[in-house]
């Protein structure tokens, strides 16, 4: 076969075109990209060995770790990755999922120790369902009536959580009631739900209030989830029944065990049963199956490398961040100090927040997106305001303190520093995010099916509703995670509305004045014992990014489950 | 058009055409309702050409400062089909756009003169477009399918209308006249999104016709269609002209020729050349343009 000889020399680099600059232009970027990297990775790396100090431990116990958990777990991350993509999905998944249950079992624990009396839960929810159950059946008898439905759905809960103010006709049932010996103490006005159950005389115990209103309705929906994938009655009913019946066991046996029967619940319901399910599911599709070696690995490899250090007297590492500074209040001594009071605190403020600022701000957006005029002068008037919610986004965040400080506690006069007062101030700081990523978000839905609705004699609300609002969801949910999390890293406010700098005492109620994680960290910052501001505060500033870290990843993973459309 | 014959109760019965109560302007008339008083009432005048049911006059759409159609003057007959042709941007969509008020939703889109739909001027003040749409469907020029299953799209304007008695079957009577039941009968929860261009189209009919409207404004409905497709949604049009006034733009001159009793020619300026019999047009139009241009002389 003749090779061919080229006539001309088109085809390859000449004066014609020029690669040089564009190199140039690529590695430049690419070593912006990597300088930033690097950075950013060394400061972690910094922090994370002054809050960890993992070579605090003997070379022994370091080397037996390796051997037992480091080494063969990436062994066989490796052989994931090279041989077996699916098993590395599986492993991990089965590793995260324990993770993030057990996140989901922490946050309702301090739930149930900080704010609610299991009964108040039990209460609450009853109320709610309750609410729920007269809305869906007011729907149902009368479809047609719209605004007697709005006041249903805006009165039901109200009047099952919270009971109604004090009127005429209260006076005379209360007046009558005590007029004939039976005085409820009901000062006038008529009691909710909720707190008719929180008098009730008789209550069953904490743990049967937990299975009725946490365990069996998440088995439930579990049992109806694998039951509608499989097609089988049958297995959806074996899962509601081996969690029941795990959750059971676990109540009769957890006392020997020194669990309470509480957190057994929870970790039932939040790691046991999503594990079990998905693992079931593995083992049953057969398709990965070797990923649960790697749980099952890294378990063994802690329990043997525990077993082996323990026997030869290696002494482990004395990080800063353990579980007693996750579960303890701050201390005069570094070894003693805490973040737990912080960290309820931030929880409570994120609670607040979330409550006002997202039903505000995803309100405003879509009344400036799907309702607002954008012509003529009253258009001018929206986009100037358009405008100004751009501006107010870059406002430095110490000006919201400072408004927070005037509106909420000069003015309205509520408790400096309570979480009520920075949960607002926080809550006005994000709420230009968080309209504008709605904004975003709504607008991202083609107006095609806009006009497809309209055209079907649509009406406005009925298209916002239907077609829009489900549409932009996942976008408004991760701009609105994103601003959350913008949220619960902000100092400045916190110091302007005067939050503590260190409490002793996790808050339990919105009007307590608590610190925030910042704050605290801020207030370690300034310690003169060096250990604080070394290893105290790296492991504040540690479990900070880990909860961001988890926000944050939970707004990724909405994302990409809902990115397929558009 | 054999499938739609087992449903009995709405209005895909083949009855003789009658002469509806479209006649006397009666805003609150349920198409199903008319129907049957019609069938009891005469049927003489079947057959004859249908008196126009919506009629423009003197109708100018302006975009910002340009004007898109300039003084029309049309009078749709009822229970036919009048085609719409004419070169591309001669204002044809826009056309079909005042007709339910879709212009609304446009911020720069103006319209003065008048547009009556069953003798009630559209534009006025006391109209609701919301209720004008629900009388008269629309299928847009680009399939726009909700990201919803193909059940739930067919399903949209029963839902919001309140009509949801024997959902099911009007679901699949609606999927079967569009032609498209046999191919998406094991998968309607499927998204609809999923489905090719042309599917896509004939969702979009299915989802227009179920909810049974006076008339069907459809925007280039065979545009994304294979040659069978097209045929049966040419079959679909003329069964649908039975008892729906159908009006439909299109790109294709056979196809107008085909299928439409009218034909409008638009020409560019949004200028109304000609409006006849579509037999007239083709035959032997008035204006040497409209010949021009359905000769291919010009475009
Ligand atoms: N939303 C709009 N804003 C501004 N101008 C528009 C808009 N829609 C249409 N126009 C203009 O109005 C004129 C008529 O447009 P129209 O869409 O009615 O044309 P058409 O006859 O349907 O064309 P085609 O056959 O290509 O669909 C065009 O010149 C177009 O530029
Ligand atoms: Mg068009």
């Amino acid at each position: 076969m003749a090779t061919r000889e080229p006539e001309t020399g088109w085809h390859g680099e000449n004066s014609d075109v020029n690669h040089l600059r564009g190199r140039a232009f690529e590695a430049t970027c690419l070593a912006a990209t990597a300088f930033g990297l690097v950075s950013v990775m060394l400061l972690l790396l910094f922090v994370a060995n002054d809050a960890f100090r993992p070579f605090s431990a003997d070379a022994g116990w370091l080397a037996t770790y390796a051997a037992t958990v480091v080494v063969p777990l990436a062994a066989l991350a490796v052989y994931y990755y090279r041989l077996d993509e699916p098993a590395g999905e599986v492993a991990y998944v089965t590793s995260g999922l324990p993770v993030v249950g057990l996140l989901l079992t922490g946050g309702f624990a301090v739930l149930f120790i900080e704010l609610l009396s299991v009964l108040e839960w039990f209460a609450l929810l009853i109320s709610l369902v309750v609410a729920g159950g007269l809305i869906v059946a007011h729907g149902r008898l009368r479809p047609k009536a719209a605004l007697e439905r709005l006041a249903v759905v805006l009165l039901a809960p109200i009047i099952t959580v919270f009971g109604l103010p004090p009127t005429r006709f209260n006076w005379f049932v209360t007046d009558a009631a005590a007029a004939l010996g039976l005085d409820f103490g009901l000062y006038y006005r008529v009691i909710s739900l909720r707190e008719a159950i929180l008098m009730l005389p008789f209550v069953p115990t904490d743990w049967v209030m937990l299975l009725l209103t946490l365990v069996l309705p998440i088995a439930g929906a579990a049992g109806w989830f694998v039951e509608q994938r499989r097609e089988s009655r049958r297995d959806g009913l074996t899962v509601v029944g081996l969690t029941t019946a795990v959750a059971v066991l676990g109540v009769v046996a957890g006392p020997l065990l020194g669990i309470g029967t509480d957190v057994w619940l929870l970790i039932v319901t939040f790691a046991v049963l999503p594990l079990g399910v998905y693992v079931e599911g593995v083992l049953r599709r057969g398709e990965g199956v070797r990923g649960l070696a790697f749980p099952v690995v890294a378990v063994l490899g802690v329990v043997v490398g525990g077993v082996v250090t323990g026997a030869l007297g290696f002494a482990g590492p004395d990080p800063w961040l353990d579980w007693g500074f996750l579960t303890s209040a701050t201390s005069r001594t570094a070894a003693d100090a805490g973040i737990y009071p912080a960290m309820v605190g931030s929880v409570m403020m994120i609670i607040v927040i979330v409550l006002t600022t997202f039903p505000v701000g995803v309100g405003a957006a879509i009344y400036l997106e799907e309702y607002a005029p954008s012509q003529g002068l009253m258009g001018k008037f929206v986009t100037l305001i358009e405008i100004n919610i751009g501006n107010l986004a870059g406002v430095p965040s110490v000006v919201y303190g400072l408004l927070g400080l005037a509106l909420f506690i000069r003015v309205l006069q509520w408790p400096q520093g309570s979480i009520i007062v920075a949960g607002l101030a926080v809550g006005l700081l994000i709420l230009p995010i968080v309209i504008i990523s709605a904004q975003e978000a709504i607008r991202s839905v083609p107006d095609s099916f806009r006009q497809a609705s309209y055209g079907m004699g649509a009406t406005r609300w009925q298209t916002i509703r239907q077609v829009v609002l489900p549409e932009a969801l996942p976008g408004i949910l991760t701009g609105t995670i994103l601003a959350l999390g913008r949220a619960i890293g902000e100092t400045a406010p916190l110091l302007m509305i005067g939050a503590a700098a260190s409490v002793r005492l996790a808050p339990n109620s919105f009007f307590d004045v608590a610190s925030m994680m910042p704050r605290q960290i801020f207030s370690w910052s300034s310690e003169l014992d060096p250990s604080f501001r070394h290893g105290v505060l790296a492991a504040g500033v540690i479990t900070l990014l880990a909860v961001l870290l988890v926000m944050n990843a939970t707004a990724i993973v909405i994302r990409n489950r809902y990115q397929r459309t558009g | 058009m054999t499938e739609n014959e087992m449903t009995s109760n709405d209005s895909t019965e083949p009855t003789p055409t009658t002469e509806t109560a479209a006649s006397s302007p009666d805003p609150s008339g349920d198409p199903l309702i008319e129907q049957s008083i019609d069938v009891e009432g005469t049927d003489a005048t079947a057959g004859e050409t249908g008196k126009p049911v919506i009629e423009s006059s003197d109708l100018n759409v302006f975009y910002g400062e340009t004007q898109a159609l300039q003084s029309i003057d049309l009078a749709i007959p009822e229970k036919q089909v009048t085609a719409m042709i004419g070169p591309s941007g001669c204002g044809k969509s826009t056309f079909l756009r005042c007709i339910n008020r879709m212009n609304d939703l446009i911020d720069a889109a103006r319209v003065e003169g008048d547009l009556y739909f069953e003798g009630k001027n559209v534009y006025d003040a006391d109209v609701d477009p919301v209720a004008l749409r629900r009388r008269i469907g629309m299928v847009f020029q680009h399939p726009n399918p909700f990201p919803k299953s193909i059940y739930d799209n067919v399903a949209y304007g029963l839902r919001i209308q309140d009509q949801t008695e024997n959902i099911d079957e009007k679901v699949e009577t609606a999927l079967k006249r569009a032609a498209l039941w046999d191919e998406v009968k094991d998968q309607l929860d499927k998204s609809a999104l999923d489905l090719s261009g042309g599917q896509q189209q004939r969702l979009c009919i299915a989802r227009a016709i179920a909810v049974d409207p006076d008339v069907i404004l459809m925007d280039e409905p065979a545009s994304a269609l294979d040659p069978i497709a097209t045929s049966k949604i040419e079959d679909l049009i003329e069964e649908l002209a039975e008892e729906f006034t159908v009006v439909i733009v299109t790109h294709n001159m056979q196809q107008a020729a085909r299928i439409s009793d009218k034909t409008a020619v638009f020409l560019t300026g949004g200028e109304l050349v000609e409006f006849d019999d579509t037999d007239k047009i083709f035959e032997n139009p008035d204006s040497q343009r409209v010949e021009d241009y359905i000769t291919g002389k010009f475009g």
